[in-house]
């Protein structure tokens, strides 16, 4: 195969990162329970993927009360942008590389 | 990674993309709120025309009722957006869409007639070809080719209003307003209500 490995992010090379990226992408912003529900994952495990998301810069988060209670509301930087353009290119990379 | 787990991956982030596209559809409350406003104001406007009451505060009767109006649909954006889960791109896109058509159909209704620079009647088919432009970009922006259809009945119908001016115009743009702006209002309403189902 045609293709250099270290070219895979990391950060984002992760089922649940990559489908939080896929959401945010789409998205202006969403909040915490909306990407919950859609890459299926419990408070817990969101939250430590949606750190090192956040740590890295790809996403930013904006915390704000409605109705007396908490709310995150995540959104895509342009760094995150970038950065998960760069993987589904490779990603293809791979696709092509290996069909030759 | 094997191809097969980049196939993998990309058919993923293409369906959670796809899924989140799907979002992008207006949920028609603005429609129905400002279709039934501007179709009261219309009906309003035609007894006062018709039993000449109190007619040289028609213009005034418009102006409590469209500030009042958008005020009210600031404060309902606000309330919603404040909720709402998820925004997007196209939403936004679409807000700034209505926005600027409000803003030019105000100066049609406000400036241009109060002004002098045309007959008042003339209001009618301006906002009517005003929104036939809105739906049109915004039935593209959703996907919505039936929403897009809807902008031609807007433009026949301003055809048809600057052809043939008169106190009926007052009731065509009624019609129309129930017929191109409330139940289109409602499907979306519905549409995003099966959406959500769907999404639950």
């Amino acid at each position: 195969m045609n293709y250099d490995y270290q070219q895979i992010d990391d950060v984002i090379h992760s089922r649940i990162r990559t489908a939080i990226m896929a959401v945010l992408v789409g998205t202006d912003e969403a909040e915490f329970n909306f990407l919950k529900e859609k890459v299926n994952a419990t408070d817990g495990n969101l939250s430590v993927h949606l750190k090192k998301l956040e740590h890295a810069g790809y996403v930013s988060v904006k915390k704000l009360f409605v109705d007396r209670k908490p709310v995150s509301k995540y959104k895509i930087t342009s760094k995150g942008y970038k950065a998960f353009k760069n993987y589904i290119n490779n990603l293809e990379n791979i696709i092509r590389s290996n069909k030759k | 990674m094997e191809s097969k787990q980049a196939e993998l991956e990309v058919s993923l982030i293409k369906k959670m993309m796809e899924d989140t596209r799907k979002l992008n559809i207006d949920n028609g409350v603005h429609y129905i709120f400002w279709g039934i406003l501007v179709a009261l104001g219309l009906l309003i406007n035609y007894l006062m025309l018709v039993f000449k009451f109190y007619t040289k505060y028609i213009g005034f009767v418009w102006l409590v009722m469209m500030v009042s109006g958008a005020v009210a649909d600031v404060l309902i954006g606000k309330y919603q957006s404040k909720r709402s889960k998820v925004s997007t791109y196209a939403g936004r896109i679409l807000t700034s869409l209505w926005l600027a058509s409000g803003v030019a159909m105000f100066i049609y209704g406000f400036v241009g007639s109060f002004s002098g620079a045309y007959n008042p009647i003339y209001i009618c088919p301006l906002i009517a070809t005003s929104l036939g432009i809105s739906y049109f970009t915004s039935g593209s922006i959703q996907q919505l080719g039936w929403l897009r259809s809807v902008s031609f009945g807007w433009w026949a119908g301003a055809i048809v209003m600057f052809v043939f001016p008169g106190i009926h115009t007052l009731l065509i743009f009624a019609i129309m307003i129930i017929m191109l702006q409330i139940v289109p209002g409602l499907l979306l309403n519905k549409k995003s209500k099966e959406l959500l189902m769907e999404n639950a």
